[in-house]
């Protein structure tokens, strides 16, 4: 379980985060919802330790975070992050040097699933290729968590359904993913748990299936109870 | 037959509980006679790849099919549709019963004599009979 | 040990171009210049003597030339690409940060979020730095016997005369500081310059850490630094007048400040990159 508690951070005045709390459980996938600016990108920065935060604590298994644990949290960013140089195949293979959890085979059969070339080199991916990439990236550890930071935005409707396959097959099983967004869309179906963010604190936080059962609203309709409020 | 036909092109709507959706489509596929008594039903991870919705969605679906005695999981072999046909047949009527209210219901407002709607449902019936299935 | 190791190859794997097409530019250059010059005496030689013959002036070179000679007039030539070297070398104090942090590929988030202690990171950073600083030295020396067996190759047997490496390396202004006869001269002129790029790489660290203010803290640090290592001549021995201090004590105290400085740079750094750092 990845446990958020009371987490706040400041950038020039202002607070973007002014205490979060959330947890994340494994077998689950829960989203971050926000407009954008909300600070969703900074929580899960903060989880991989990527920006400092000025108070609260971040617990990942009830352990404070430290690199050792980064083997079991992957995270895919809301860009591609390998130098613009490096071939795919170089990238996996840095990806193989230093985490003990990658798996090469899965890394093969997503090569070939999201149909890449090896020898492409990074910065002449398209943004929907590099994105796919990207994901691979993440998909390729065999982590407890996954991170991933906007995996929708900004790619064109094909590149976003074979992304959204992965969060239905067995790729994503068993692994506990805490992803963000601005448009949840057609994502709905298919989160276990919704967290809105708003003026960096958690305004609601609910599973979509009990929200549906008890209220009979998506996700969508309390989106807009909270944002147009 | 175990086609994946039957199960990707659901759609659900966001207001009502995904797993409910799910059961009631199972219901259906019943009462349409496209799942056979005692069938195999895709595994819960094959279903979530299918019909693209979250697998502990799938999960839940199950479970409350196993609790309305829908479905049998036997150990570790796959699950399948209960032989327990009075159910089954239950179940239908359950859908028949859903759809005949929902059908009155709508056309009272319009003030029609039973004869005549009866004469209207069964000439629409034959007519759109021949390509339903 | 692992992580480090892998983070050194991929810090020199990432800059095999650069280091290539400079070592391939000085060998070049210097070879040019080199064959130059002995083929221009040569042949200036060859068409002089008959006109001089009966006249008394001397000759601008001694009769046999000696590769000491050659190292001596080609020095321009020799300079320029170790100039060029050290200018690349300068600039990639800061690249080799900044590039992580450039461009749509942001490569510093994939490294801070590696299994890995951040201290490596840094490390990987240095140890790869002075690599490329003494893999450039060596190669340069490597050069030198290569010259010299060219000089011989062109200059004929009877116009040559023999000279010692050290001296001709002694004739070029830039080599003799790069390449110092003591070795204790090597370690302080070394040993400064890598302090020097410690108290830069913190310097750096302090800017990305700090956002708008950082750059401020950065320039701080750097003055803060400089004066300090500068303190125990400003302070005891700048009046000409009279010194405080006997020269072995002024030594000491520039080397504790010196020491003082990579401790604090070093540790200021590391600990930048593990608490500090924001992306």
């Amino acid at each position: 379980m990845i446990e958020v508690k009371d987490i706040r951070k400041r950038y020039r005045r202002r607070d973007v985060l002014n205490g979060v709390s959330f947890t994340a459980v494994k077998g689950e996938i829960t989203c971050l919802i926000g407009v954008n600016g909300a600070g969703k990108s900074t929580v899960l920065k903060a989880i991989m330790g990527l920006t400092p935060i000025s108070g609260g604590s971040i617990l990942i298994d009830e352990q404070a975070l430290r690199p050792g644990l980064y083997e079991k949290i992957a995270f895919v960013p809301d860009h591609l992050t390998m130098p613009a140089g490096m071939k795919l195949s170089e990238a996996i293979r840095f990806m193989a040097d230093f985490y003990e959890s990658w798996n090469n085979e899965r890394a093969s059969e997503l090569m070939q699933f999201f149909r890449l070339e090896p020898s492409d080199k990074i910065g002449s991916l398209s943004k929907g290729t590099a994105a796919k990439f990207n994901l691979l990236l993440g998909l390729g550890q065999d982590s407890d968590y996954l991170l991933m930071d906007e995996p929708f935005s900004g790619i064109d409707l094909f590149s976003r359904e074979a992304i959204t396959n992965v969060f239905t097959s067995d790729l994503i099983e068993g692994r506990g993913v805490l992803l963000t967004t601005h448009e949840i869309g057609e994502m709905e179906h298919l989160i276990d748990k919704a967290v809105l963010l708003q003026d960096g604190k958690v305004s609601r936080a609910f599973n979509c299936e009990e929200m549906r059962y008890e209220e009979g609203k998506s996700v969508i309709d309390i989106m807009r109870e909270v944002y147009r409020a | 037959m175990n086609t994946s036909e039957g199960w990707t092109e659901v759609a659900f709507n966001n207001r009502d509980p995904v797993y409910l959706q799910v059961v009631r489509h199972f219901k259906e596929q019943i009462a349409t006679g496209r799942l056979a008594v005692g069938q195999v039903i895709p595994s819960r991870r094959e279903l979530g790849a299918l019909m693209k919705i979250n697998p502990n969605t799938v999960q839940k679906a199950y479970k409350e099919m196993e609790e309305q005695q829908l479905i049998i999981t036997e150990g570790n072999s796959p699950s399948r549709i209960t032989n327990d046909t009075k159910l089954l047949n239950q179940i239908r009527s359950e859908l028949l019963g859903e759809a005949v209210s929902a059908f009155v219901a709508s056309v009272r407002k319009i003030d029609v004599p039973v004869d005549e709607l009866l004469q209207l449902v069964r000439s629409k019936y034959e007519e759109g009979g021949p390509e339903h299935d | 040990m692992n992580h480090y190791l892998k983070l050194v190859h991929m810090e020199v794997h990432r800059f095999r171009w650069v280091i290539a097409i400079l070592m391939g530019i000085t060998a070049v250059c210097q070879i040019s210049a080199l064959i130059w010059t002995v083929t221009q005496e040569l042949s200036r030689r060859r068409e002089q003597l008959p006109l001089q013959i009966g006249n008394s002036f001397q000759a601008p070179a001694q009769e046999q030339l000696t590769f000491e000679w050659a190292m001596f007039n080609t020095q321009l030539w020799f300079i320029l690409p170790i100039l060029m070297c050290i200018s690349v070398l300068a600039l990639y104090v800061f690249f080799i940060w900044y590039r992580d942090w450039m461009g749509r590929h942001t490569f510093i988030y994939r490294l801070l979020v590696l299994p890995t202690a951040r201290y490596n990171i840094y490390l990987a950073k240095i140890s790869a730095f002075l690599l490329f600083v003494f893999g450039f030295i060596s190669f340069q020396l490597i050069l030198l016997p290569i010259h010299n067996v060219i000089f011989k190759l062109i200059v004929p047997a009877d116009q040559r005369a023999g000279s010692h490496i050290v001296d001709a390396i002694s004739r070029n202004q830039a080599l003799v500081q790069l390449i110092p006869r003591q070795f204790e001269q090597f370690l302080y002129s070394y040993g400064i310059g890598t302090v020097a790029v410690l108290v830069i790489f913190t310097a750096i660290l302090l800017e990305r850490s700090y956002r708008r203010l950082g750059i401020l803290y950065g320039l701080l640090y750097l003055s803060g630094c400089v004066l300090a290592v500068m303190s125990p001549v400003l302070f005891f021995a700048f009046d000409a007048q009279y010194t405080y201090l006997f020269p072995n004590e002024l030594y000491a105290a520039e080397l504790i400040m010196f020491v003082l400085v990579l401790c604090l740079s070093v540790w200021l750094g590391m600990r930048l990159l593990a608490k500090k750092i924001t992306v």
